[in-house]
């Protein structure tokens, strides 16, 4: 278990700047995910961390000892990868054995510790099969199984579940916090599925364009979205956004809505009297009314209804702006007809 | 009645077949028979096929006429030649394909081009700085020579091999704990087997079947197999049952190679490294 710094990381490929001047703190023991749209560089940052890309300027301190220019192997850290990158002409035992081979660990120790990942991750029927002989799921804990034996000082995954089916990535999600739960090791997780973020985090960092939009805990991602990009991209469905304007109530396409504004919030909505606003709602916190019943509410035409079991989806447009759309989520029974 | 046609397709189809194999295996055949006659035998046409055999022309030539020892030197110079030809090579292409350095796509076209100089050409300048350097009539110029002249077309059958190994098998071994060479050899060079094996049946096969570059570059000491196989056209004549028997001998050692060669290539080797 180690602490991390980034110190004013910035990587280059030429012209291109996919990293962009990052810097965050990881206390060792916790369990960060970095998440963000496709080449936001968020990869790049966690390989920049394996040493696998040299950033081009900035620091990189493990446990307090800068690794900036150190290989993959001496950093004391384990990566398990997307595509599992387990090694095709050896057997389980010898993927999960190599690393500590070649340390040159007494047999026995090997032994031992092979013996104890395979143990945790129940993978001990396969030790003496080749990776070609295992199902997904099945490489994927022999993967996580080689980053165990080592006992490294920092975990780091990438996208690890991302070629598993819906169900095997449900469990395997489950696995891996249980396994952070018991290991207590750093552990640095790059995704871009939100469900495995919010799930797993101790605190999230969202990824943008190189920067970091938001560091903080689900929760305060969630509830308190530094920007707009944070608002939209962390929730499913989607944040509805809608354009309006505060003159003492809102103002969406010339329709008022009385909102209750929390006090934290008032103070800035004061001072942005009659600018262009965006007023960002969940789609969870809509719920359907009818035309004539009191209290604030939107006028909405429904375009699409999708009955999920246990929700149901609800896409239409703003009555007063057609070409603002609207999302809700409501109760699957929620009767649309009133 | 509609089975007709295929039946007719396939009796054609097999005669064709027949008469292909005939044709390659007529040659080989007809050595192997003339090496087990005696030389009044050999064109006799009623002893043909009925002819009492003989090992006494292997024994000419192994023994009284000492080719055991061109065996030897031919034996070396292949296996030598195609050992270094394939680590060489191994580390050419991997650096070629994994490296970016200055020059890599010269060096990748270059050693392509390299491959169509006919080896006839190069006999005479060879000679010449051969002999500069101590190397003319020696095992090792023949090795060494040969190791070059292999090279290219190693290097672009491993190429595909080693463009095909995932990256991240490389970099889960750097985080492991290898360093570049260690990543080389115990990840990359297992998983060319297959590449290693296909490249070494035709490196084998070309230093060992050479004739012109063998007959120029080596002595009565340091001669390899074709070479010898040679002096049994003589002024006097052709001695047949020896040149066969010695034929016989050459075709023997390349088969085994390739046999054994050929039980390495096997598809899919980094099937399961990766998911697809």
């Amino acid at each position: 278990m180690a602490a991390i710094t980034l110190e004013a990381i910035t990587k280059s490929f030429g012209a291109l700047k996919v990293v962009d001047d990052m810097s965050l703190d990881i206390s060792e023991g916790e369990f960060v995910v970095f998440v963000g749209p496709s080449g936001c560089g968020k990869s790049t940052t966690l390989r920049m961390l394996a040493g696998l890309e040299q950033p081009t300027t900035g620091r990189i301190c493990i446990g307090g000892r800068d690794v900036t220019s150190l290989p993959p192997g001496r950093r004391d850290i384990a990566m398990v990868f997307q595509s599992y990158a387990l090694y095709p002409h050896m057997t389980v035992k010898e993927n999960m054995s190599f690393a500590l081979r070649l340390q040159n660990l007494p047999k026995g120790d090997i032994e031992r510790r092979v013996a104890e990942a395979a143990r945790i991750l129940h993978i001990e029927p396969l030790l003496d099969r080749k990776p070609k002989a295992l199902s997904g799921g099945q490489r994927q804990r022999v993967a996580m199984g080689r980053a165990i034996v080592r006992a490294p000082s920092v975990f780091l995954f990438d996208e690890p579940l991302s070629n598993l089916d819906a169900q095997l990535r449900n469990h395997m999600r489950v696995e891996i916090a249980l396994l952070q739960k018991r290991l207590r090791g750093t552990m640095v997780y790059v995704t871009h599925d939100q469900v495995e973020a919010m799930t797993l985090a101790d605190r999230i960092v969202v990824f943008h364009k190189g920067r970091i939009q938001q560091v903080g805990s689900p929760e305060l991602i969630f509830e308190h979205p530094a920007n707009l990009f944070v608002a939209k991209f962390i929730g499913s469905p989607t944040m509805n956004i809608l354009p309006c304007h505060y003159d003492g109530q809102f103002y969406l396409g010339g329709q008022a809505l009385d909102l209750p504004v929390p006090d934290r919030l008032r103070p800035a909505l004061e001072a942005a009297r009659g600018r262009d606003l965006l007023l960002g709602i969940r789609p969870q916190a809509l719920r359907v009314v009818r035309a004539d019943e009191h209290g604030p509410g939107l006028r909405v035409t429904v375009d699409l209804c999708e009955y999920l079991g246990t929700e149901t989806v609800v896409s239409g447009r703003l009555g007063a702006a057609p070409q603002v759309q609207v999302t809700a989520v409501l109760p699957a029974r929620a009767g649309l007809g009133g | 009645m509609s089975d007709e046609r295929p039946k007719a397709a396939s009796l054609s189809h097999y005669a064709v077949l027949v008469a292909l194999a005939l044709v390659c295996l007529g040659p080989i055949l007809l050595m192997a028979m003339t090496s087990l006659k005696v030389q009044a035998d050999i064109f006799a046409s009623p002893s043909f096929w009925f002819f009492a055999p003989t090992l006494q022309n292997y024994r000419a030539v192994l023994v009284e006429d000492s080719f055991g020892r061109f065996l030897g030197n031919s034996l070396i110079v292949a296996s030598v030649s195609t050992v270094l030809t394939l680590v060489a090579g191994a580390m050419a292409a991997y650096a070629i394909v994994r490296f970016r350095f200055r020059g890599r796509a010269v060096v990748s076209w270059a050693t392509l081009l390299l491959r169509s100089v006919p080896l006839a050409v190069l006999a005479v300048p060879v000679f010449g700085i051969w002999e500069q350097f101590g190397l003319l009539n020696s095992l090792w110029g023949l090795i060494l020579l040969y190791t070059a002249v292999n090279l290219p077309f190693t290097i672009w059958v491993l190429y595909g091999f080693i463009a095909q190994i995932p990256h991240e098998l490389e970099e889960a071994a750097l985080i492991d704990g290898c360093g570049p060479l260690r990543v080389f050899f115990a990840v990359v060079l297992p998983l060319l087997r297959p590449g290693l094996a296909a490249a070494a049946i035709f490196t084998f096969r070309i230093a060992w079947n050479e004739f012109i570059l063998a007959l120029v570059l080596t002595n009565r000491a340091t001669r390899t197999l074709p070479v010898a196989a040679s002096l049994y056209i003589t002024d006097v004549g052709i001695e047949w049952g020896k040149l066969m028997a010695l034929g016989v001998l050459i075709a023997l050692p390349p088969l085994v190679v390739t046999l054994v060669a050929a039980r390495q290539i096997i598809a899919g080797l980094t099937a399961g490294a990766v998911k697809g």
